[in-house]
């Protein structure tokens, strides 16, 4: 795990949560440092949500512990915590103008009305709004008002900010510009941050790391490039980008798909021979040609034939069926450089070769999903 | 589409047809019955109308509607806000029971709640009895009318702040609270001014209805010239007594008062609203 400094800014420690008879989180464990970007990521129902209250104090833990800067929260409400929360409407008091949202923690905190309004000065220059001030929150647009909300959480030098789905409300050409602009003053102001997406690209976009939520269980942390490159799950390799799955077994540090034997990669965990595991490859990963052409920097996996050719945009989709035994189809995306250099047709036989795959236990044995692709 | 342009470009007969209709129906039924009030009033000079409105016992009467509706307005406002913040905040048992009780005075006759009240605090009511040897009277004085008042306006301002409260998103008091806010604070910085709107509506609308009650308060106030006598109960007894004008004086007021009330909650509602 990597983080920005030594210094720990939140800690999760083995929270668990349950509402009624259903788990929502099972022992959730990991730390922000100072200044990081910890994105937790997860489809709805992940438990993700929770999280992000229990830290902020909205909701209480069955069990386990949060520790501020080194101080554990765990039992104090919200109001006594410091933590600065972004909601997914914003929230932004509709009674008050912008310059009002903004100073309200630090009236609350009873702080001297000169220092208020140099903050408010401050921070309505750093978010670039100095000519809103005074309007009312239904003047404002949506990015506008997340701002405000940024701001008047900044106000009161919160312990962690926390982003629920912030993003959400917001249409596909400003959420990806907003993304960035956040992630560029967040840096800038270096304070540790919490985001909840379902949105795995923007995760991987804003995260120094990522968490990734499964059913309230927490099933890989890392960076974005760990997260998506080396997934210690099949939910993680499904969730984080398209992967195609196909089942195998061990033998003597090679991997047996049918009548073909794929080398074990390095980075592989040790499994013992003879048991099931799961390869698992990106799209982006599996290299076409002609059968006589595959050079030797990828590894063969089989012959194939194309079935479907799907024009999208930047890249082309193919599906090819593969020539093992269940005779699973695979999902292909290849940049225009590979559609000109090598153009497909339909019923076309093409060798394939892999440039990266992971190896995964098998926990389901069930077979007909090995084909699956997601 | 042919039927479209029709009806943008043509000669639409439709539109004052419909609001000549709207007119006539309301004109016997609401409009000539205020007018008349109006010119039977001013009929004889405005003189004998400032006359009638200065007797002793009109002033009075108009006074003490005035008074005991204040304090049922005050009563069942900050009590609405209170059962509204209570039941739109917490989900238990009975929630909806307790609901429905406080909306019933509103489909309870007027005269029954009157003849309720007296049971219960009447000279020989269930509480009135336990009173009176300490020498407590409740019925038949101005505390009578204000509890009729209360019991019949009720459900009023409850019934304009709750849906506000329902609506309100609980992300802001959330919010509130991560920023360092009390309960209280946050009710009363970021709560009570989303409602003002409400708040000022429900009073209104309890104060209107309160100066004008009439089945409950003849019940329990007596009804006593200068003593108990609302301004209701004393167009009513003018009337009996014969003296029109006296009736009509007061009944102008009390049509103006509303009228007054009315235009306020419907003009200045945008006004409350976003102000």
């Amino acid at each position: 795990m990597q983080m920005n400094t030594t210094i720990t800014a939140v800690s999760v420690r083995n929270v668990s949560k349950k509402f009624g008879a259903a788990t929502v989180l099972e022992d959730i464990n990991f730390d922000v440092g100072e200044g990081e970007i910890i994105v937790l990521l997860g489809a709805s129902g992940s438990g993700k949500t929770t999280i992000l209250r229990i830290i902020a104090g909205l909701e209480m833990p069955d069990s386990g512990e949060i520790i501020l800067h080194g101080k554990d929260v765990s039992r104090l409400p919200a109001r006594e915590r410091g933590t600065g929360v972004i909601f997914q409407s914003y929230a932004l008091f509709p009674k008050m103008n912008v310059e009002q949202n903004i100073g309200y923690g630090l009236r609350l905190r009873k702080k001297p009305k000169a220092d208020i309004a140099k903050k408010i000065d401050e921070l309505i220059e750093l978010i670039g709004l100095q000519e809103h001030r005074k309007k009312s929150p239904s003047q404002l647009s949506g990015g506008q008002q997340q701002r405000v909300a940024i701001a008047r959480a900044l106000a009161y030098q919160p312990e962690v900010l926390l982003f629920d789905e912030p993003f959400g409300a917001l249409d596909a050409q400003i959420r990806t510009r907003l993304r960035r602009e956040i992630r560029a003053l967040l840096k800038k102001i270096n304070v540790p941050s919490i985001f909840i997406t379902h949105d795995q690209e923007e995760a991987l976009e804003l995260g120094d790391r990522i968490a990734v939520l499964n059913q309230g269980k927490l099933e890989q942390i890392g960076t974005p490039f760990e997260v998506y490159n080396k997934p210690e799950t099949e939910y993680v390799a499904t969730f984080v980008g398209a992967a195609n799955l196909l089942l195998g077994v061990v033998f003597e540090r090679k991997i047996s798909l049918g009548k073909i034997f794929l080398e074990m990669p390095e980075d592989s965990a040790n499994f013992r021979n003879g048991q099931s595991v799961k390869i698992v490859f990106r799209p982006e990963d599996v290299f076409l040609r002609q059968p006589e052409n595959l050079t030797q920097n990828y590894q063969k996996l089989a012959t194939g034939i194309v079935e479907e050719i799907n024009f999208v945009g930047a890249f082309e989709r193919v599906v090819v069926r593969l020539d093992l035994s269940e005779k699973p189809p695979i999902i292909v995306t290849r940049p225009k450089t590979e559609t000109v250099a090598f153009p497909l047709t339909i019923g076309q036989e093409v060798n394939v070769g892999l440039v990266r795959f992971r190896v995964l236990p098998n926990f389901t044995l069930a077979s007909e999903r090995a084909g699956r692709t997601v | 589409m042919s039927e479209n342009v029709r009806h943008t470009s043509g000669f639409d007969v439709v539109k004052p047809l419909s609001i000549t209709t709207l007119i006539v129906v309301m004109l016997p039924l609401v409009l000539l019955p205020l007018a008349s009030i109006f010119i039977f009033g001013t009929s004889s000079g405005l003189a004998s109308f400032w006359a009638a409105l200065a007797a002793p016992e009109a002033s009075f009467a108009l006074q003490l509607s005035i008074v005991t509706s204040f304090w049922a307005t005050i009563f069942n406002v900050v009590f609405g806000l209170f059962a509204a913040y209570v039941l739109s905040k917490y989900n238990f048992w009975g929630r909806n029971a307790l609901i429905v009780t406080i909306s019933l005075p509103t489909a309870i006759p007027t005269a029954v709640a009157g003849f309720a009240l007296l049971l219960l605090w009447g000279p020989y009511g269930t509480l009135g009895r336990l009173l009176e040897p300490h020498g407590i009277q409740i019925m038949f004085t101005a505390a009578a009318i204000i509890l009729a008042n209360i019991f019949v306006t009720f459900p009023l301002a409850f019934g304009v702040i709750k849906p506000v409260f329902d609506t309100m998103s609980k992300s802001l008091e959330e919010a509130s609270a991560t920023m360092g806010a009390t309960r209280w604070q946050t009710f009363w910085h970021v709560t009570l001014p989303s409602l003002r709107g409400a708040i000022v509506g429900g009073a209104l609308l309890t104060f209107a209805r309160s100066v004008g009650e009439f089945g409950s308060t003849i019940l329990v106030s007596g009804n006593l010239a200068s003593r108990t006598q609302t301004a209701p109960l004393y167009i009513f007894a003018k009337f009996n007594e014969g003296q029109v004008e006296a009736a009509n004086a007061i009944a102008i007021v009390l049509a103006l008062f509303s009228f007054a009330i009315f235009s306020i909650l419907f003009f200045a509602r945008d006004w409350l609203e976003t102000e």
